[in-house]
Order: C-alpha cells, then structure tokens, then sequence
C-alpha cells in the first residue's frame, strides 16, 4: 500500500512564518525635517534634555554583587548612598530604570528572578533614602545583558550587577 | 522459594515501564538496519545530507542497530546489495523531483529481503528534507509497533542571544537543520508554543516594559497580551490553550500567576517574599513552580484551589528548573559550587510515586529541561565547552543525543 504524505501544511507554516519577522523599529521623528524656528528651538532642546540625562547616568555607580545573592554588599553601601543622593537630588524630576543583571550561571527563569530581585533591593535602599518610588521602574535582563564575556571569576563578577538609566 | 520468585515477578512487573529505572539495552540485541539509496539523478549534496539526516533519525528512535555505511542500489532490484545481505532490515528509498520541482522521496522497507512497507513523501522545496528524514522515521518506528515518537515530527522554538539585549527568536525541526529567524531586531525571550498545534506562540519582549507578547506564525500578527514591571514570562500552557501560567513581578515581587486567556483576567497562585518562578501544570488543580522559600531553589507544588504547598524535591542544595509530565518530573539540579568546573548541572528524573532518582547526564551546564507530550523524550539546552547544543533523552532507551547550534547561544527553548 503507498500512502503520500504531503508535509506541505508543516512547510507551509514555516514558509508564511517568514512575513512574520518584527519590523525594526523606525524612528520617524529623525526623519521629519525641521523646517521652523521652533523646531529648532524644541531640537535644542531635546538635545539639551539628553546632554542632562547622559550626565546625570555618569554619576551613577552600578552596583555589584555576590554570586546567587541579591543583598547589598557592605563595599557597595557608598556606592548605593551615593547613587540615591544624585537621585534625590539631580534627578528627582526624571523616572529611574533599575536593571538587574546576572551572571552566565544558568538562563532560567530562577535566573531572572534573581536579577529583579536585586533591582528590587536597591529600588528599596533609593526609596528608604528618600526617592519617590513612583520614578522608579525595574526590569530584569537575566544573563542577556553581560558586559564582560570571558568565562573567568572577575569578568562573572561585573555581569552580577545593577544598572541606572535615567529616563525623561 | 515459589513465594521468593512470585515477589520477584512482583517486584520486576512494578518497576516494568518506570521510566526512573534506567534501561541497559545492548546495542548487539537490536535488529540491524542499513540504509540503501537509489535515487537516478539529483543534486549531490542534497542526497548526501538527506542520507546524513535519515540515518541520524533512524539512530535516535533507538530501536535499530543502524549501519552508517552509503550504499547506491537499483530501487526495483530483488535483492539488497551484497554487503546488507546478512542485516535484518534494509530501508531503500529514491529522492526525485517532479513537474512542480517538489522534493518527493519514496521508501520501501525490506525485512530478511522481502518488502514490508512502502511509502511515499513530499516537501514543496528540497530546503525541507529534514522533515521528510523525520517523517519516515516516525513511520518505521509506527510500523515497529514502538511508543510514538510524535515529538519528532514536532518544531523546536528558540531564543538566541545575538549581542547584549539583542535576541532572535528561531523555529527549527528538533535537530536544529533546519532554522528560520521569525522575531529578529529586539530584545524577546522565553518563547513558548502558545498551542499544541503549534500556530502560534508566545514570547517575552523587554524592548520596553517586560510585555507577554503572542503571534500568529501563520499570519504574522503580534499582540500584546500583558505586561508587568520587572518580569514577564510564560512558563506553561494548558492542554486545551486557554490557561497559561506565567511569572509576574507587579511589585517588584516575582510570583506564580494564573493568566485565563478568554477572560484576560490574572489570578495570584504562590505568594512568598522571595521567589516564585517557573510554573508548570501538574494538573488542574496543581502547579509545580521553583522557589527559594528553603534559603535555595528548590522544587514544589500547590494547590490553586487550597494554596497547600509541598516540597517535591529532597535532593539537591540548588534545583533551579523543572518540567513536568504525568507523574515524572525532570528537574536541574547544582552539582558543584565551581563555576568553573565541567560538571555544573546536570538533570535528575524523579517519580512522584516511588521517590526513585536516575540522572540522565554527566557533564557541562544542562538546563531548560522540557518533556515531550508524550513524556517519552526529554529536549534540554546543554552548554559546554563554549558550545550551546540542544540536546534530547530518550528515557525507555537510554540514550542522549545532542545537536550544536553553530552560532549564538540559546537563552531559552520549547517544543
């Protein structure tokens, strides 16, 4: 007995699959021309806005910390003192994005969950020193954000850490 | 001495398909197979890689001795070439082409030289051999009267990371031949396979706030099913599709969610101040998830409707994931606190009923363990020597296979 197998349903979801891929994101805004005085003017501006946010990041010490771990290390205290100030004070207008990170041991969802456990620690330091806890958001990136790639003890340490960005 | 044996017979009849019993079966004591091909004319490394394929397939249902050996032959010839005389089984097939330039590849399977089963198969580009290799396979292992290898027909999806904060989400047959990039230029995670049909699956996006986010494969459309601050992510689906059990951190906190996906309502099912993740049904009524309540991750259940908890795992410091199938689950477990050593996690099977622990690999970091339907295979990430490969278990046979994926390295997986 011949029996054909048609493996087209299986292949033709793989072949429609390819109009699927997300489209890269555009920003439209760079490709209005500017074209008024006031354009120019908000251009400034914005530019402005962004000289200030990328000023006030580079005061802002990541803040590290021990492997499967998510308390405050006593050598990060100054760091962590020191970042809620410029928060309390430089940025108390601007929305803080915590962003924890892991090191390459292991990309579960424990993984994860230990990131934001630690963006969640240092979100409790800001706001026991006074920051607004409504300008602070968190996410977690897992080990999907390392800086530092080599499989060495010192390069796992930089990974397992929080990052400040400043958003208008 | 009768009553000795009779509590024997009992004792080997209880452990009869426990799939936490490891199986010695020697290679010498299955049939042998040789693969013969007889295709006239067609490009030459499609037919090799198609072999390659097919002879690799027909090693992993793990019920035949295969002999890799490439042997050309007539496809009508009354006997099978003179070095497959003494096997027991020789699979002969012809790969051609038709009007429509489809891929068609016929098979006859001769058993002591006499034909037992034919078919025939057809993939609309050559791009898609794999397919066909798994599909005759499967069909072999049907005609052998074995357990259903279904999962080998089944589309692997998977995230790889690119660069920081950059992904791919991929599609691809379960030993990563065939690949094709469906989410690429953000930053989407933890894909999952949103039904059993697998038309459409969903995935976790943290270009922006961490968003559940669904597509339709077929039609390509994305929407956005929920968003949480600091985490967001499917760890299970129901069988019938309409509950999912994600991971939310709405507060910081990450925890077990119930996501009911016609009423778009969540419901809160574990809450501990430390971590809840990784929520799989284990029933109905029940999700095993990970937690850290016990000072490490360790491996428990609930009861949705009670809130009952129960450690699962007594074994292990540090059991981080866990995938779950009828009463087996299959979970990660530490094994040293060198980071740096070659043998890092490994994978553990545990029946609830019996307690009884086999683990299933030896070497390298193993993780993201996730059961077939049907509980007769186990797909797991291994990474290890600086090369990520997607690996599978066969439980009644005892046997690892693993498949490298040539670039990236692979964040998360379903099946």
């Amino acid at each position: 007995m011949k029996n054909v197998v048609l493996l087209s349903v299986a292949v033709a979801v793989l072949v429609f699959s390819g109009c699927s891929s997300k489209e890269p994101t555009v920003d439209g805004s760079a490709q209005a021309p500017v074209v008024s005085g006031e354009s120019s003017k908000s251009s400034m501006a914005s530019e402005s806005s962004e000289g200030r946010i990328a000023g006030i990041e580079k005061k802002l010490s990541t803040i590290y910390f021990d492997f499967d771990k998510f308390n405050i290390r006593p050598d990060q205290q100054s760091n962590l003192s020191s970042d809620a100030s410029v928060i309390k004070t430089e940025a108390s207008d601007l929305t803080i994005k915590l962003e924890g990170n892991c090191d390459e041991w292991g990309s579960d969802e424990y993984n994860f969950a230990l990131g934001l456990k630690r963006a969640t620690t240092v979100k409790d330091a800001l706001i026991a020193s006074g920051a607004d806890a409504s300008k602070v958001t968190m996410v977690s990136y897992g080990e999907s954000n390392a800086v530092c790639t080599e499989k060495t003890k010192d390069c796992w340490a930089k990974n397992r850490r929080v990052d400040f960005k400043v958003l208008p | 001495m009768k009553i000795f044996f009779i509590w024997l017979f009992l004792i080997s009849m209880s452990f009869a398909g426990d799939a936490t019993i490891e199986v010695i079966k020697k290679v010498d004591t299955l049939p042998s197979l040789a693969v013969e091909d007889a295709t006239v004319k067609y490009d030459n490394a499609i037919k090799m890689l198609f072999f390659k394929s097919l002879v690799a397939d027909l090693n992993v249902i793990s019920i035949f001795n295969v002999d890799g050996h490439y042997r050309n032959v007539d496809f009508s010839a009354s006997n099978v070439v003179v070095e497959n005389k003494d096997m027991k089984y020789v699979l002969r097939y012809r790969i051609f082409e038709d009007d429509s330039a489809a891929f068609n590849v016929e098979i006859k399977l001769l058993k002591d030289n006499s034909e037992v089963l034919s078919k025939s198969y057809k993939a609309n580009k050559n791009e898609f051999y794999m397919f066909i290799s798994h599909a005759i396979a499967f069909d072999i292992n049907e005609y052998m009267g074995e357990p259903s290898v279904e999962w080998m027909k089944r589309k692997v999806v998977f995230s790889k990371n690119t660069t920081p904060k950059k992904t791919e989400i991929v599609i691809s047959d379960y030993t990563l031949t065939y690949q094709h990039t469906i989410v690429s230029g953000g930053f989407n995670i933890f894909p999952k396979w949103a039904n059993k049909e697998q038309t459409s699956l969903y995935y976790t996006s943290l270009d922006s706030k961490p968003t559940l986010k669904q597509l339709d494969i077929k039609t390509g459309q994305t929407k956005a099913i929920i968003s949480s601050d600091g985490m967001m992510i499917c760890s299970d689906v129901s069988v019938d599709s309409k509950k999912i059990l994600v991971t939310m951190a709405p507060n910081g906190q990450p925890d077990v969610y119930l996501y009911n996906v016609d009423s778009k309502k969540s419901t809160k099912v574990t809450n501990y101040s430390g971590i809840d993740v990784g929520g799989q049904f284990l029933d109905d009524n029940t999700v095993v998830f990970v937690s850290n309540r016990l000072g490490y991750p360790n491996i428990f259940s609930q009861k949705i409707d009670t809130g009952v908890v129960e450690q699962m795992i007594f074994y292990g410091k540090s059991n981080a994931a866990c995938s779950v199938n009828g009463e087996y689950i299959v979970y990660k477990a530490r094994e040293s606190s060198d980071a740096f050593g070659n043998n890092t996690f490994n994978l553990h099977l545990i029946s609830t009923k019996t307690d009884f622990i086999r683990r299933l690999t030896a070497t390298g970091v193993n993780e993201f363990p996730r059961f077939s339907k049907d509980g007769d295979a186990i797909l797991f990430i291994k990474n290890y020597m600086s090369q990520s490969s997607i690996g599978i278990i066969r439980l009644n046979h005892d046997k690892n296979y693993l498949f490298p994926l040539k670039q990236g390295k692979i964040q998360s997986m379903d099946w």
